[in-house]
């Protein structure tokens, strides 16, 4: 009888584990039998965050396009949401089944680089694939003379202003301010009041860019790191460039800010359209919100972000994303001619088209400034951000200090908040962060 | 011969015992016991998930102690998390069991309508709060604004944002509320009414029948509370944008901090360093608990001693 009963416990053990690994094999089974199937066509996985809208239409559309021009690889779309992509991707290279191609952020690829997380693309591109991009977005994707990614898409900071109200106060196209004393000036006149409150605001720096923009645009492109990796958070145009931000919160009032600020958050009007507020630096995206809520008669221009003083440059800052194959990846070769597909200039151009990206490829960049199917604002935006583009840096974190960003947040939350003056706040985060890169550095 | 049967019987049950628990037993070191050890060896290492594990020795033990400032930031904002939560949201379940527990005609009514935040689920009640939260135009501020007070910031300034989780959270106690009416409505209407006969009042009813009778739920309720509010997480991460820790980093909990160096920094030997720290901190803890229960906790059987 107890004999038995062992037998039975051990039985029904084995069985157990067996069943739970038995679904693992069927699941790795299923796995290579999708990714060749029977006329030899391979099936690449490409993951993602284009859920819906614009975006998601014409990367399926491009897809199906891809698929349909050769009979070598068929690619299938899985859309991840933006919160979990990247982690869940991390979880498939350790786990050594990851997807094949992969939409990443620009800013982390050496990082993912050194980590073994992504695969060296050196064997598959040719000279000339790096010429066909914006240089600072082909930088971002090397790692020891290598690189791990294709530039995808990308974007910049501009100043949207509204073109009737600066008329009214006699500026136009041609006299567009072009330093931060002229930015104030044009702003002043544009402010109204009704009673003691403002009912127009000018300008406002942080609405809607960051205060580490301004902090680069002062720094002659500088951002907190230079190019060699040094700290560069406590210079002197740095804190000059959190004194102006703080000037103009001192002209308005924080309470004026905090009470626009909230009104702006709840989402009801878009201050800009409402003409509540007459310029707003924004990301140069912003153009598709603007197309899809203002009104038509709504007449808007782009202009860069001023200069600091006359000839400190029109520095801007922008990010993007990249197409990369993640480490362990099977077919790279085939990968690769996907991605090579993606970032070629008719595929970008058509891309850019119709989500309003600026996209990495210069070319495409550049005839969609002339694309018809495009409207009159639209070529503008475009040309504005190929204009824009060398001022513009990318900002890929430091290897020696990837998560340095809350370090340095908290210090500008608090000049910006008032209870630490600029000078200070930018000492306390210079030690900070010099501090995160010895750690690193010792480790 | 009758003893040596009776162990036989004695080991087949306990052997069916084994294979009744066996699911739980291989759930637990596959899923928990495992990764727990893992963690255990990974903090000695520089662990970054897919390229490297070198023994380190103490080396991440002593930078999380001596170097990271925002290891202390992080345990920091915790611990004012917990300190305050726990009392908090434990006394408000209390409060509110009391009051449900009337016979009073649609009593039900009202249950559920306390009951239900503790049913609905994480980002859709947080971005509700985050709304009613807001400075100016949130509900909260104009309610406040009513009675001639200007609210603060709640989410926008550093010395309100933890006050403003740990309302929420109030808010979402009807769970343990649950709890709590449920062992209330156990208590024997006798006790109630011979206290009344000697001419006890409300108050001197509450603190010498329904308190100490309530007493091991409120050691469970507390017990399981330090070691939620010791890991909250979600909260501050949809709350601020994405993990950056609200202004001036005042929303940066451990296990927020924690997550950022492993996915953000892949620094996840550091990571499993830290994830060590609050397992110890929360076993003491546990353990001091237990420790001052008999001092306390009142159970009623008697035999649990």
């Amino acid at each position: 009888m107890k004999k038995k009963l062992g037998f039975l416990f051990v039985f029904f053990s084995v069985l157990l584990i067996l069943t739970a690994c038995g679904g693992k094999e069927k699941n790795s089974t299923d796995a290579t039998a999708k990714k060749a199937d029977a006329n030899g066509r391979v099936t690449l996985d490409f993951w993602s965050f284009w859920g819906s809208g614009a975006r998601k239409d014409v990367i399926e559309a491009i897809i199906a396009d891809f698929n349909q021009s050769q009979d070598k690889i068929t690619v299938k779309y899985t859309y991840q949401p933006w919160g979990d992509i990247w982690t869940k991707s991390l979880s498939a290279i350790t786990a050594g089944n990851p997807p094949d191609v992969i939409v990443q952020d620009i800013n982390s690829v050496a990082q993912r680089a050194q980590a073994k997380q992504a695969t060296a693309l050196d064997k598959y591109i040719d000279k000339d694939t790096s010429k066909q991009f914006y240089p600072q977005l082909w930088e971002t994707t090397l790692y020891e003379d290598k690189s791990y990614a294709l530039p995808f898409n990308t974007d910049t900071q501009v100043i949207f202003y509204n073109k009737k109200l600066l008329k009214e106060v006699g500026v136009t196209e041609d006299n567009l301010p072009q330093t931060w004393e002229e930015l104030e000036k044009v702003a002043h006149k544009l402010d109204q009041k009704k009673g003691n409150d403002y009912s127009r605001i000018g300008f406002y720096p942080l609405w809607n860019i960051g205060a580490d923009v301004w902090a680069l645009n002062a720094d002659n492109g500088v951002s907190w790191f230079d190019r060699d990796g040094q700290v560069k958070i406590d210079t002197p145009n740095k804190v000059t460039a959190l004194e102006w931000i703080e000037k103009w919160q001192k002209f308005y009032g924080r309470d004026t800010i905090n009470r626009l600020e909230a009104e702006f958050g709840s989402g009801v009007s878009d201050p800009f359209i409402s003409g509540t507020v007459a310029m707003r630096a924004q990301n140069i995206n912003y153009y598709s919100s603007l197309m899809e809520n203002a009104p038509d008669d709504f007449d808007f221009g782009v202009m860069q972000l001023p200069e600091k003083t006359k000839g400190s440059g029109h520095w801007s800052w922008g990010g993007g994303f990249v197409l990369e194959i993640p480490y362990g990846a099977k077919h790279a070769k085939e990968s690769y001619e996907f991605m090579k597909y993606l970032t070629s200039e008719k595929v970008q151009e058509k891309f850019g088209e119709k989500s309003f990206d600026i996209m990495a490829n210069k070319t495409a960049n550049e005839n969609l400034v002339k694309n018809k199917n495009l409207s009159e604002k639209g070529q503008m935006v475009y040309k504005m951000a190929d204009d824009n583009f060398p001022n513009t840096v990318i900002t890929p974190v430091p290897l020696t200090a990837p998560d340095y960003n809350s370090l340095v947040n908290e210090q500008l939350d608090q000049a910006l908040m008032g209870s630490k003056s600029p000078e200070a706040a930018l000492q306390a985060a210079q030690k900070a962060v010099t501090d995160l890169v010895k750690q690193n550095k010792t480790k | 011969m009758k003893a040596s049967k009776l162990t036989m019987r004695k080991k087949k049950e306990m052997l069916w015992g084994y294979f009744f628990i066996a699911p739980f037993l291989l759930g637990f070191i596959v899923f928990m016991l495992g990764p727990m050890l893992f963690s255990l060896i990974g903090s000695f290492t520089d662990y970054n998930l897919t390229s490297k594990m070198n023994f380190v020795g103490l080396a991440n033990f002593k930078r999380m102690f001596f170097q990271d400032q925002l290891f202390w930031k992080s345990l920091y904002n915790t611990a004012y998390f917990v300190l305050f939560n726990v009392p908090l949201t434990t006394a408000f379940s209390i409060f509110l069991a009391v009051i449900l527990n009337q016979k009073l005609r649609g009593i039900s009514f009202f249950r559920t309508i306390f009951f239900l935040p503790a049913v609905l689920s994480g980002v859709a009640v947080y971005i509700l709060w985050m709304q009613l939260l807001s400075p100016s135009a949130g509900l909260i501020n104009t309610v406040l604004s009513w009675f001639q007070i200007k609210g603060p910031a709640w989410l926008f300034d550093p010395a309100w944002t933890k006050p403003a989780l740990i309302l929420m959270k109030i808010w979402g106690s009807g769970g343990a509320m649950l709890l709590y009416l449920a062992t209330l409505q156990n208590i024997s209407p006798a006790l109630y009414e011979s206290a009344e006969i000697d001419g006890a009042g409300t108050w001197q009813r509450f603190k010498n029948i329904t308190l100490p009778l309530i007493t091991p739920i409120i050691f469970y309720d507390v017990i399981t509370s330090t070691i939620g509010s010791f890991q909250i997480f979600q909260e501050a991460y949809v709350m601020t944008k994405n993990g950056t820790g609200g202004p001036s980093n005042s929303l940066l909990f451990y296990n927020l901090h924690m997550w950022n160096k492993a996915f953000v920094a892949f620094d996840m030997g550091y990571a499993m360093a830290m994830s060590m720290i609050l397992f110890f901190i929360v076993m003491i803890l546990t353990f001091i608990n237990l420790k001052l229960a008999p001092r306390w906790v009142y159970y009623a059987g008697g035999e649990q001693k």
